[in-house]
């Protein structure tokens, strides 16, 4: 049976823009093919799960349900009633099969029966959904447009992570016939941006280089103190420049693919190597992640902790809510000493930025401002940055205790 | 907006076809010039063994394939490349494996070079360490998994014994199993017939596309071993005398083996035994087991190839380290029934050049490390091979036997009188 992993190699390239042609030319006419859009997204979507991955494809339907039964119970609910403990139950409920799946393989060692690829990224937009209505920034919720949002197929295995209103936006305006030519060559620049990311960079790096830093540094461990050789250096950068080329190309895709249907996903990353701090980093790496992180746990905590007046000092909660902000995407990473303590760095690193920002504006007239300050915060930003990716790659847990 | 249009996607048609026209045209090979040739036959290197075309030129330029794994890689002063080039030897090896090459990589990789060995000769070393229950290792052969290779067997294939036993061990193996053209191929060759439908022209297109891309990108290969070659002529005398040969070899092989007990290379030692893995190590052999398994099937898809194309093959049969075999606890009775096993496949069909050095693992200087070949070991094979190449074989007469290929023979640890 066929079988295709989303941008995996150029046979799916090939079939996808066949299968997308109709659809491009609809929209180069003024008209969205809405039933063929449906059907041939669904296909692709179902030989993702096809052969040994046909269990995936089962806990995917099951999880529509799930999500499908919590997302409109709250609506119906919200819409005579507002307590926070209804509130509570709805989004606890919607993370649980995540959270399950995240738990399962620390606690059973093998991977959930309900995982499938691209759960975190539903799991992101459900529960944005239900957080939303909550807010009354949305008053309700359609069947079709729902399982539409949900089952975006371009972004549907690993984002970029679109907000239900934005998308439904584009998705209901159709282009007009210069605007759609113009989003379908950014749409072509971007295509071969990703490839040149992915396959010719992230191979690069990914399949070449990374191997032969990995075992100097396994070869040369014991000859220093906890292993941190000359290599472990090169292990650092080279896992940095793989995780940033690799994934920024697979987001690129996401984002070509989006436009040639008409819809304008939001980008994941913009230049986060060029960030000066590390609040600026965040900015601009895998945004559309952070963001949500921004605007759903980041603000929510914040408001939460000053609302019951749980900390006094202003500077102390935005502390507090850093720590649990990543802390959590910690653990959304996975439930392994590398992906917490990765979690935890960039809280302190955070906090530490924004102690250094508040020093800085205090004594603006003191210290100096150029291009070579500019310079350095940016070595700096790297720097840290790079080293959180080597905690994240979990190489140090080959080096130190396998 | 039509000219808007032919902006964006006019390059990307012109690209496209671009490439399909140099992947489907056919290219030139070029010649490799004599130096690079040299490096490249030493290289060992994953593109040259999955590749033809360095393979297929070096063939026509007096190199003589030596297949086999790791052992390849000890390039010391004695090994068969720096001795071959020292004295000027009427051929040159081209070193054809690496770690975890055994016969089903070699049953695959070495497609291109079957046909073309003819009549000729080859030297296959094979180690009873290939001989493990689970015979090939799978990510191996992932690793050196050639398509290219893959599909000139595929194409000839006709459904014969072997070919099905060939076709049922790959689907084994992940690499071709999950390319669905290598899998609708081995489908069809595994019941019995030559690949037919649509999976041919795809296959062949497929190898085209391949070939242009050896001739394209084996230009590029590194090749870092040349200079061991070298460092190792300038340590051998100008006369190639074997008394003088083996004095030296016994030389040096001392100053390097000056700290361990095992009278393994310092360097090798350090790296890999050092800080205390040795003991780790003790009695970890006790039950390895070299008599079963479907090594031996696959090491039979390799004889009938060469019985079929009538190629002389010389097979070297190396020792392990007496030492480090008493030290692990390997059972030496089950080894030596191995090597009989092995012995007794070879020579039932016909295969009479067998160097059996199984013995020697007890010789001074023999083993560079726990089961590697080096300095007199390396002497002992050429002692053999340089005359088995120089002088004229007479022809052999090979009575194949399918049994070989069967689960029974897999399974026995009875060798027959």
């Amino acid at each position: 049976m066929l079988n295709l992993q989303p941008y995996a190699d150029p046979q799916y390239f090939l079939l996808l823009i066949l299968g997308l042609l109709p659809v491009m030319v609809g929209l180069y006419h003024g008209h969205r093919l809405k039933s063929y859009e449906t059907l041939i997204s669904l296909a692709f979507i179902i030989v993702m799960f096809t052969g040994a991955k046909w269990h995936e494809g089962v806990a995917l339907i099951c999880y529509i349900l799930w999500q499908l039964a919590w997302v409109f119970g709250y609506t119906r609910y919200r819409k005579q009633h507002n307590q926070t403990g209804v509130f509570v139950c709805a989004v606890l409920a919607s993370i649980l099969p995540l959270v399950v799946v995240k738990l399962t393989p620390a606690v059973a060692l093998h991977p959930s029966l309900l995982g499938f690829l691209g759960i975190s990224y539903l799991t992101f937009k459900a529960v944005q959904v239900i957080m939303e209505l909550r807010d009354g920034t949305m008053k309700d919720v359609q069947l079709m447009p729902f399982l539409r949002f949900m089952l975006f197929m371009p972004v549907l295995s690993s984002g970029p992570i679109d907000r239900y209103r934005r998308f439904q936006k584009d998705y209901a305006n159709v282009p007009a016939r210069a605007q759609y030519v113009t989003m379908l060559g950014r749409a072509t620049w971007y295509l071969f941006l990703g490839f040149f990311y992915k396959y010719i960079l992230g191979y690069l790096f990914g399949t070449v280089m990374l191997p032969r830093v990995e075992r100097a540094a396994l070869i040369m461990r014991h000859l220093y103190w906890l292993g941190l050789s000359p290599a472990l250096i090169g292990v650092t950068l080279v896992y940095s420049m793989y995780l940033f080329f690799d994934f920024a190309g697979y987001s690129l895709f996401a984002v070509a693919t989006s436009l040639v249907l008409g819809i304008d996903t939001p980008m994941n990353f913009n230049r986060p190597f060029q960030a000066h701090n590390i609040k600026d980093f965040w900015n601009r790496w895998h945004m559309t992640l952070s963001f949500w992180f921004r605007d759903f746990i980041f603000m929510r905590v914040t408001f939460f902790i000053m609302k019951h007046k749980l900390i006094k000092k202003p500077v102390r909660v935005s502390q507090v809510a850093y720590l649990i902000n990543f802390l959590i995407m910690g653990f959304w990473h996975g439930v392994t000493w590398y992906y917490i303590t990765y979690g935890l760095f960039h809280a302190a690193a955070i906090i530490i930025n924004d102690i250094w920002l508040r020093f800085k504006k205090k004594h603006r007239k003191q210290l100096p401002h150029n291009k070579w300050t500019e310079a350095l915060a940016i070595a700096t930003t790297f720097t840290v940055v790079c080293f959180s990716f080597l905690i994240f790659s979990g190489f140090l847990d080959r080096l130190w205790f396998k | 907006m039509k000219r808007r249009l032919w902006q964006i996607f006019g390059p990307v048609v012109l690209a496209a076809l671009l490439v399909i026209g140099v992947l489907l045209a056919p290219l030139p090979s070029g010649r490799i010039a004599k130096d690079k040739l040299a490096a490249e036959a030493v290289s060992l290197s994953p593109n040259v063994l999955g590749g033809a075309r360095v393979k297929q030129q070096a063939q026509a330029n007096g190199y003589v394939p030596f297949f086999g794994s790791s052992e390849l890689a000890r390039m010391d002063p004695f090994h068969p490349s720096t001795l071959a080039a020292k004295y000027h030897r009427a051929y040159r090896p081209l070193l054809l494996g690496d770690p975890g090459t055994q016969s089903l990589v070699h049953f695959v990789d070495d497609q291109s070079q079957l046909a073309q060995l003819k009549g000729k000769k080859a030297v296959l070393i094979v180690s009873m360490q290939w001989f493990t229950k689970q015979g090939q290792i799978p990510a191996a052969f992932d690793m050196y998994y050639s398509p290219l290779q893959l599909s000139l067997w595929l194409l000839r294939a006709r459904g014969s014994e072997a070919d099905r036993y060939a076709a049922r061990r790959l689907l084994k193996m992940d690499a071709p199993a999950k390319s669905r053209l290598d899998r609708q191929a081995l489908y069809q060759i595994a019941a019995g017939g030559p690949v037919s439908g649509w999976v041919r022209p795809a296959l062949q297109a497929r190898l085209q596309m391949l070939r242009n891309e050896d001739r394209l990108f084996s230009r590029f290969t590194g090749a870092a071993n040349w200079h061991r070659i070298e460092a190792g002529e300038k340590q051998l005398p100008s006369t190639d005398d074997p008394a003088v040969l083996n004095r030296l070899a016994t030389q040096i092989a001392k100053q390097h083996t000056r700290h361990n007990r095992l009278g393994i290379d310092d360097r090798f030692f350090r790296e890999r035994l050092g800080h205390g893995k040795l003991k780790a190590l003790r009695g970890s052999q006790r039950h390895f087991e070299y008599r079963l398994g479907p090594e031996y099937g696959d090491f039979e898809l390799l004889l009938q190839e060469f019985a079929k194309n009538h190629t002389t093959v010389q097979f070297v049969i190396p020792p392990i380290n007496a030492r480090w075999a008493a030290y692990t606890g390997l059972s030496v009775p089950n080894y030596e029934q191995a090597v009989a096993k092995l012995k007794y496949q070879l020579r039932s069909q016909g295969f009479t050049h067998v160097l059996d050095l199984s013995k020697d693992g007890n010789q001074p200087y023999f083993m560079q490390d726990t089961i590697h070949l080096g300095w007199r070991g390396w002497l002992a094979v050429d002692h053999t091979v340089a005359p088995f190449l120089t002088q004229p074989q007479p022809a052999e007469h090979h009575r194949l036997n399918g049994h070989f290929f069967g689960r029974a023979w897999a399974n026995s640890t009875e060798v027959p009188q």
